[in-house]
């Protein structure tokens, strides 16, 4: 027969003292834990959200990542007359060669300074983003010298409202309009006109080229076709694709968020099983009591364990509470791939605070083992016999 | 049996506990510091004697913006100017790899012989990789990671220029704060840089660590207004200027390592109070024996603190021990580079526990002297 759980509550709520530290030194812990991961997750998101599955993004063979890539202009008219691109209702061509960019610009909260990517586009490009939408303001006109930026990037950096300037060098791009990427890659970006960012950056060449092709059969063509092209020496691939691949920079934060949640775990296992020693040690004629009114050695041996996954279990509950306090706080850091600011919100999902009561009960059951075992291990008549 | 030994009978007399409680101190000094030394690594660029003298030219604009070959000329003549080389950062991949893992630069041979300043010629000869346009000069940990010995060939693919490099190895240098990069002929991107009209960044020396601030300024007034404005900083102001770009990382390492210390807090002020509440009749005995308060007070704080030290000694010995043996360089993939526990981390990491020790004092303590001694004899459990 079973303890009832209310003996196990009642236990921990008399001994609220140390409960309430273990409590807390483990909801720390999974706080931690789920902070860091929904920071990778954050970052992942971002990029992972980005593109349009109708898309092909073509940049050069060899390249990381679009700001590193150059197309010329040749490529460019070889892949514009291509059959497989889709015609808007002006029967032109949806295609848009594209210029990335990079200007310094200090931030907003006097932390330095930091790249901020710039995007040369076309109206065409626009029309293949239809995620991005403009918030404030109005789109940039060509030949005026002006931009648009993400609303997201706006608060980060100094001088990025509408009316302000972006400093390119002898020239400044005025900011006439934002923009929000709905969460994606594109809220780390400013956008302004292709042809007149390839003039102020004295580009010969273009950095990469986003298609829509007319139909899916159409799409695994044109991807097949510039692969197998030896003259084009470019690489495409779904938009989509390309971005869920940009994953670089989350991938140190991912290793140092298990790490971390190793050796905090390590730290939590060695309080909680304090605790429970403690706890039982401090019952020891009550569990004389329990073994002679007839509980089995392995019920007892339940009962702590219970005890300590129940309390660890709060602990990470009130760790998840915590942690969904940083959901959508907005940050900033340098991507690996870019070199430019990324934007990113973190993200605590209700399966990530789910793997942090999980962790936090693991930690219970593994300090609560030990501890158990002494318990029912106890000889009954001197246990009886204890102050 | 005097004082000492009957606070040190007293810590000890549960084993396990003892056990458990300096684990836990260890552990989360062990956090504090390797999160300190993180935070460190992540903030201070490491520092070199020559990192003072060299100066770095860049466009105004941002580092991936080139800058015009025509301005070499007006550099070499700033006063102060020892030596200048085109210094471009080539970003390609090394034989299939995935990703940059370690740097390598487009240089002029001739001109950048005086740049190599802590850099001694450690096999090869410089000479050698002057006159062989295909030839490279390499650091002497890439050679060690790669097995490469001289002579030897690296391919590179590039990234960022459309060119792929197969270069043989002329010389090895060592010495440098970081013997990682992989230097080339820049003429080898003449093809792609517009018959080498312009380069990534400038590279210079300058004759002391006195005329650097003249000669940053000089260069930044001589290229103002031009088409291609620059950006001069010594090595130092670069490198700071690459980690500020790491942004909310910083502060994030800062918050967690808060955290940590809460927690530390939380586990021992917890085990210290457990371990006097069990011992709150003798306590009373000990008080009915005529000691006073002060007295009790210091048997359990000189207790708390003596756990919280050999706690620390271990903790931050071992993180000391454990991060100065493994090659993180290697492990990091180059991203972590020197990751040294300093003796003022550790210093830190000592106070966190000192303070703690008596912080976990001060709670028993004042629960002992408030009790009066016939509740405590009275006491059961």
């Amino acid at each position: 027969m079973a303890l009832p759980l209310k003996y196990n509550l009642r236990n921990v709520i008399v001994r609220w003292r140390s409960s309430m530290a273990t409590v807390l030194g483990i909801a720390a812990v999974v706080a931690v834990f789920i902070v860091l991961r929904g920071m990778a997750r954050g970052l992942e998101a971002s990029s992972g959200n980005t593109g349009d599955p109708r898309n092909v993004l073509i940049v050069r063979k060899g390249s990381q990542a679009e700001s590193g890539s150059l197309v010329s202009r040749e490529h460019f008219r070889t892949l514009l007359y291509m059959e497989e691109v889709a015609r808007n209702e002006r029967n032109e061509p949806v295609i848009s060669a594209e210029v990335i960019v990079m200007v310094t610009a200090p931030r907003r909260d006097g932390s330095g300074e930091a790249n901020v990517l710039l995007r040369g586009l076309t109206p065409r490009g626009m029309e293949l983003r239809p995620q991005v939408s403009l918030v404030a303001g109005r789109w940039f006109e060509p030949g005026h010298h002006e931009a648009v930026v993400s609303q997201r990037l706006a608060r980060r950096f100094a001088g990025f409202e509408v009316g302000g300037t972006i400093r390119a060098g002898p020239t400044t791009l005025a900011i006439v309009g934002q923009m929000d990427g709905g969460g994606s890659a594109f809220d780390s970006e400013a956008w302004l006109d292709a042809d007149e960012a390839r003039s102020i950056f004295e580009r010969d060449q273009y950095s990469s080229i986003l298609v829509r092709p007319r139909d899916e059969a159409a799409l695994i063509r044109l991807v097949k076709k510039v692969e197998e092209d030896k003259r084009l020496t470019l690489r495409a691939e779904r938009e989509v694709e390309y971005y869920a691949k940009q994953t670089l920079t989350a991938k140190p934060i991912k290793i140092v968020a298990s790490l971390l949640g190793m050796a905090m775990s390590l730290g939590a296992v060695f309080a909680a099983m304090n605790t429970m020693y403690a706890s039982v040690a401090s019952r020891t004629r009550e569990i004389g009591t329990l073994r002679v009114l007839g509980f089995s050695r392995r019920t007892v041996v339940a009962c702590f364990v219970i005890e300590g996954g129940l309390l660890a279990g709060f602990g990470g509950l009130v760790g998840c509470l915590l942690s969904l306090l940083m959901n959508g706080y907005s940050a900033g850091t340098l991507d690996f791939q870019s070199f430019a600011e990324t934007v990113f919100q973190f993200r605590i999902t209700p399966d990530l605070m789910l793997l942090g009561v999980a962790f936090s009960v693991a930690i219970g059951v593994a300090g609560s083992l030990l501890p158990a075992l002494r318990a029912a291990r106890l000889p009954v008549i001197s246990a009886l016999k204890a102050p | 049996m005097n004082v000492l030994s009957f606070i040190a009978k007293n810590a000890l007399r549960n084993g396990r506990r003892v056990t458990l409680t300096v684990s836990s101190v260890a552990v989360s000094c062990a956090l504090l510091v390797t999160l300190q030394t993180l935070q460190r690594e992540l903030t201070i660029p490491p520092e070199s004697e020559g990192a003072s003298l060299r100066v770095i030219v860049r466009n105004k604009v941002s580092l991936m913006q080139p800058l015009p070959a025509r301005q070499l000329s007006v550099i070499e003549r700033i006063p102060g100017v020892v030596a200048v080389s085109p210094f471009t950062f080539f970003g390609g991949t090394y034989a299939g790899e995935t990703v940059t893992s370690f740097a390598q630069f487009a240089i002029d041979p001739e001109r950048f012989r005086g740049l190599l300043v802590e850099g001694r010629i450690a096999s090869g000869d410089y000479d050698d990789f002057v006159r062989d346009r295909t030839s490279c000069l390499v650091g002497a940990d890439t050679m060690t990671r790669y097995k490469l010995k001289v002579g030897d060939r690296m391919k590179f693919t590039g990234t960022f220029y459309p060119i792929d490099p197969d270069l043989r190895i002329a010389a090895v240098f060592a010495g440098t704060v970081d013997d990682r990069g992989v230097f080339f002929n820049h003429k080898l991107l003449d093809d792609v840089t517009g018959g080498g009209s312009t380069v990534g960044t400038w590279y210079l020396r300058v004759a002391s660590a006195k005329v650097a601030p003249d000669v940053i300024t000089a260069i930044n007034a001589a290229f103002a207004n031009s088409s291609a404005e620059v950006r001069a900083e010594t090595e130092r102001a670069f490198q700071m200027s690459f980690m500020a770009m790491l942004g909310d990382v910083k502060s994030l390492t800062l918050s967690i390592s808060a955290v940590v210390v809460f927690t530390l807090m939380l586990v021992s002020v917890s085990t210290m109070s457990m371990s006097i509440r069990e011992r709150f009749r003798e306590l009373a005995v000990l008080k009915a024996l005529g000691f006073r308060r002060r007295e009790i007070f210091s048997f359990i704080l000189a207790e708390s603190f003596g756990l919280a030290f050999v706690g620390a000694v271990f903790g931050i010995g071992g993180t000391w021990l454990f991060w100065s043996h493994i090659n993180l360089q290697k492990l990091s993939n180059g991203f972590l580079i020197y990751f040294e526990v300093t003796p003022r981390i550790m210093a830190m990491g000592g106070t966190v526990a000192a303070v703690l020790g008596i912080l976990s004092a001060i709670a028993p303590a004042i629960a002992v002297a408030r009790m009066s001694v016939a509740d405590g004899l009275r006491t059961l459990d």
